[in-house]
């Protein structure tokens, strides 16, 4: 990483979010560097994927402000629209489309306007480089759970979001697909896409994991690990434990 | 009586077989008048030659009900949309309501809205009454909660996953909902089906604002009526029969379609 990627990209100040009585996350203000590999942990039901889906602009949290472009922005409609625009959330069971793989993947870039030639050679490119290349035609219905998940990985990947948002992404693969699912993780991370990876599992050996943050007992409580970090990222740690 | 005899099909036919020198003679429709096999054989012959008196009545049906199902579902899959998909206010009774009028009988929405459109009606300045497009009024309020009710069970039944998948990935809002309507094609086309069914067959509202005038109003339904009022209840069956073909013919055309498609819109 160069030293122009140590600006935050993104800053999320005092973020709050509760489900009825039940505070989920209280207070949590973090920053996004380019490249960032941020691994979140906590048990179940901490509240790692609210967190991800927050920051995905998937689900409003009851308060929280944004820095992005220079200025502090409300977690407003707007804020949403960007978080929408600029990440890429990938469920613990990612949803393939009643497609074929190639389909599935082209969806994104269809979106973002390509013409039908450089789709296909992208995802060609995509396919080739995460050794897929054989799915390309196979229906979504046909991949087994890890394939599926590995598909919906290249599928986020190559729309190069700023922010990759990676709910247990290794959950439901073997040995072999857990290898070259981590390894494509680092690859994100090495073109310079910021990427947070929700487990409860601390053990990601092969991850060039930059930071480590830690939801505990489903409230908030993050757990600094400076010394993973050549750039640590976290700006604000709040050790605060909700009281049982 | 001769013409006694003819009563078999709606009014016109007879003139029609005699004009067009049909090979179908006059005292054999007489004599097999009272048979059920033997009306419907007429009919479906009638149908096959391409009679041009039960196809303005076949032609009328499918015109109208095609009509009101179109106009009908795009703004009932919104509503379907948002009933499955956005917490509001008053969603469950919304929800009950849609279900409740699924219940509405024919004849009380056509009786509304003749009392609407007559010409002392407060809708009777657009002279409505007794067209087509009365006809197609009243059934589409007809299947309007079949295809919410129906849309909203589909919709309710697919996973939210599938909607942030399609935010996430770059689609905007409406984008995102047409892949939602996309992937959820087999159980919106079912409910189209079940819309159209219950229109195609209604004799309540059609009669009462259509008015069953021969070439223009009567569709199939009401001609069974018609016949079934008159007595010829072979004749009734046999056009019923020809509504079930017609019915069929169309449910194989729409399966096809609900087959194919792989690309996402």
């Amino acid at each position: 990483m160069t030293e122009m990627t140590l600006d935050p990209w993104l800053t999320l100040w005092k973020l709050s979010f509760s489900r009825g009585d039940r505070i989920i996350l209280r207070d949590i203000s973090l920053s996004i560097r380019p490249g960032d590999l941020t691994l979140l942990t906590g048990h179940n039901g901490a509240g790692k994927t609210t967190l991800l889906r927050i920051l995905s602009g998937l689900l409003p949290p009851d308060y929280a402000e944004l820095e992005y472009h220079g200025s502090k922005h409300p977690y407003d409609r707007q804020s949403r629209s960007f978080l929408r625009r600029n990440t890429c959330y990938l469920h613990q069971q990612p949803y393939l489309f009643d497609a074929t793989v190639f389909d599935n993947i082209a969806y994104g870039l269809r979106r973002r306007g390509l013409c039908k030639q450089d789709i296909t050679e992208r995802i060609k490119t995509a396919l080739q480089a995460t050794d897929l290349e054989y799915l390309a035609q196979r229906h979504s219905h046909q991949l087994s759970g890890g394939e599926q998940q590995r598909v919906a990985m290249v599928r986020a990947w190559i729309l190069s979001p700023q922010l990759m948002l990676l709910d247990e992404p290794v959950a439901n693969m073997d040995k072999p697909s857990r290898r070259k699912g981590l390894s494509l993780i680092n690859h994100m991370r090495r073109d310079g896409i910021a990427v947070i990876l929700s487990s409860h599992d601390p053990q990601h050996g092969e991850l060039e994991i930059t930071r480590h943050l830690h939801l505990y007992q489903g409230s908030m409580a993050i757990k600094e690990q400076q010394e993973l970090a050549p750039n640590p990222g976290i700006v604000t740690v709040n050790h605060r434990f909700p009281s049982p | 009586m001769p013409t006694e005899g003819l009563t078999w099909v709606p009014s016109s036919w007879p003139v029609i077989i005699c004009l067009h020198q049909s090979p179908v003679k006059l005292e054999e429709l007489e004599s097999d008048v009272d048979t059920l096999s033997e009306a419907s054989r007429q009919a479906l012959y009638l149908l096959f030659t391409g009679d041009p008196a039960l196809w303005t009545i076949i032609g009328i049906s499918f015109a109208v009900s095609l009509r009101a199902v179109i106009f009908a579902a795009p703004a009932a899959l919104v509503c379907a949309f948002l009933l499955a998909y956005i917490q509001f206010p008053g969603r469950r009774l919304a929800i009950t309501l849609f279900n409740t009028a699924l219940s509405i009988p024919a004849v009380v929405v056509g009786l509304t809205l003749y009392m609407l459109l007559s010409r002392v009606g407060p809708l009777g300045d657009l002279k409505l009454l007794f067209t087509q497009d009365a006809m197609v009024i009243g059934q589409m309020i007809l299947c309007f909660p079949i295809l919410v009710a129906m849309g909203h069970a589909a919709l309710q039944a697919t996973d939210r996953r599938l909607w942030e998948t399609a935010l996430t990935l770059g689609a905007t809002p409406i984008r995102a909902f047409l892949t939602v309507i996309h992937e959820t094609r087999f159980g919106l086309t079912a409910a189209l089906v079940a819309g159209f069914g219950r229109i195609i067959a209604e004799v309540g509202s059609s009669m009462m604002v259509g008015g069953n005038i021969l070439n223009h109003t009567r569709n199939i339904p009401t001609a069974i009526a018609l016949e079934t009022s008159r007595g010829s209840f072979a004749q009734g069956i046999a056009l019923g029969l020809v509504l079930l073909l017609l019915s069929l013919a169309l449910n194989l055309t729409l399966s096809s379609i609900q087959g194919k498609g792989e690309v996402i819109p």
